[in-house]
């Protein structure tokens, strides 16, 4: 088993850290062949890297900082204090700038005289209209179904979790929004606008209306929320608070 | 007390946590996901996909993906052809983008995927030093990219809606968002464990 390299490390967490028994060592180096767990809950204590699949023992951090992996340097886990509150004023905030930017044109054109204007549900209506339901559909999850889920989700699991209460909710919460993340692209929606704006230099003027701005900020938010506040996190934070509840 | 080996532990693909290896039927013990391990028949979903997606690459490729009605007149361009035609007029960076997008990470998932999957069965003698945990983990990461091009399309197909001058989205663009499409679920069916087991 490899230790975890961290910033730095003292305890705060209130986890207790599990006593692993070590029952034989592999020559020349501390890899753990066999080890005694007193019961299985004892294994949340441990964490596979995403990245390397290399085992680690999870270790109390102070606040601010993250864990890395030993192997590989991926981030492991964060700590922070503050994660509901900055959690559920973000997942509000940006649902608040998403809905800005499906309300508002998202760019303008002008040529020969003509102007024509798009936002995002017009952009997905047109694809139905044309007859590429596939296209329309993928379309209508990727970009305005999923993210919208995504944050809603996070506002409810944040608010849940500051309350302290809905255990078996939070965790049905967890599992959806695993499971819908990936399939979350408002950032290549984003860069797919540019690129599209791009091809249209010369042919026509362009203007760009609040609704991309508003996107802009949303999808700086989604990165925040979905990148690096890592779904373990959620997790380590949900285990905590149950845990200080049945304590009391 | 349980005793247990570190191989028998396992990570949930769902939440992450650590699970114990028990056998047929995983389940996890904090989601209660199924962690797959089906020894009969580990890699067939993630071929099934990654061929469905491959067979839709063709027509995305032969077809064309925007049609421009200029007074008139229409004109098609393909995938390739759209890359030449940006290439030619100049603008470099975006023919640049698009060439990534929609043709190198592709043609890329694919290679990595079949290899990935051949591998895992048929260790081949050298693949050894090949990290395939971060080959995997690359392919998971760039694979939305390619999206890219089907919203180009989308939004220029809604933008260009004038008289005289109309964008519309051509064959190739469902054809390439199913070969996307496919490609992610095969992507996500494969099974990251048999990477390790085969070590």
């Amino acid at each position: 088993m490899e230790t975890i390299s961290s910033l730095s490390c003292c305890s705060v967490l209130p986890i207790e850290r599990m006593r692993i028994m070590v029952l034989s060592y592999s020559e020349g180096s501390d890899i753990i062949i066999a080890m005694k767990l007193e019961n299985e809950d004892a294994l949340d204590n441990f964490i596979i890297c995403e990245k390397c699949f290399t085992l680690h023992e999870e270790i109390p951090l102070e606040n601010g900082t993250k864990a890395c992996c030993s192997e590989c340097g991926a981030i492991l886990y964060r700590y922070d204090s503050k994660l509901p509150d900055y959690g559920l004023a973000l997942s509000v905030t940006g649902l608040i700038f998403f809905i800005l930017a499906n309300l508002f044109p998202l760019v303008q054109i002008e040529i020969l005289g003509h102007g024509q204007f798009i936002t995002i549900p017009k952009t997905i209506f047109s694809m139905f209209e044309n007859g590429f339901y596939f296209v329309g559909l993928l379309c209508t999850f990727l970009i305005f179904i999923f993210p919208l889920m995504i944050f809603t989700i996070n506002m409810l699991l944040f608010t849940l979790l500051k309350m302290k209460r809905g255990k078996n909710l939070t965790k049905e919460l967890l599992i959806l929004l695993a499971h819908i993340t990936p399939w979350s692209m408002t950032d290549i929606f984003l860069i797919s606008i540019l690129v599209a704006l791009v091809k249209l230099i010369g042919y026509a003027q362009i203007h760009i209306g609040i609704a991309f701005w508003a996107l802009m900020i949303f999808v700086m938010i989604d990165l925040y929320i979905v990148k690096r506040v890592r779904l373990f996190d959620i997790w380590m934070l949900r285990k905590r608070i149950i845990f200080d509840e049945d304590i009391k | 007390m349980i005793e247990i080996d570190e191989d028998k532990l396992i990570r949930c693909p769902v939440c992450g946590a650590v699970n114990i290896d028990k056998g047929k039927e995983n389940r996890c013990r904090r989601c209660a996901s199924a962690i797959y391990h089906h020894k009969s028949f580990s890699t067939e979903k993630s071929w099934a996909f990654l061929i469905t997606a491959m067979i839709a690459y063709v027509p995305a490729n032969i077809y064309p993906m925007l049609i421009t009605k200029q007074f008139g007149s229409e004109e098609g361009n393909t995938l390739l052809g759209g890359v030449i035609m940006l290439w030619e007029h100049g603008s470099y960076p975006i023919a640049m983008i698009i060439f990534v997008a929609s043709i190198l990470i592709p043609v890329l998932k694919f290679l990595v995927l079949i290899y990935l999957l051949i591998s895992v069965k048929y260790p081949i003698g050298k693949d050894k030093k090949v990290n395939k945990h971060k080959l995997y983990y690359m392919t998971e990461v760039i694979g939305p990219w390619s999206m890219i091009d089907v919203f180009v399309v989308a939004i220029l197909a809604a933008l260009i809606h004038l008289a005289n001058i109309e964008i519309i989205a051509g064959m190739a663009a469902t054809a390439f968002a199913l070969s996307v499409f496919f490609t992610l679920l095969a992507a996500h069916a494969f099974d990251e464990r048999l990477i390790k087991e085969n070590k």
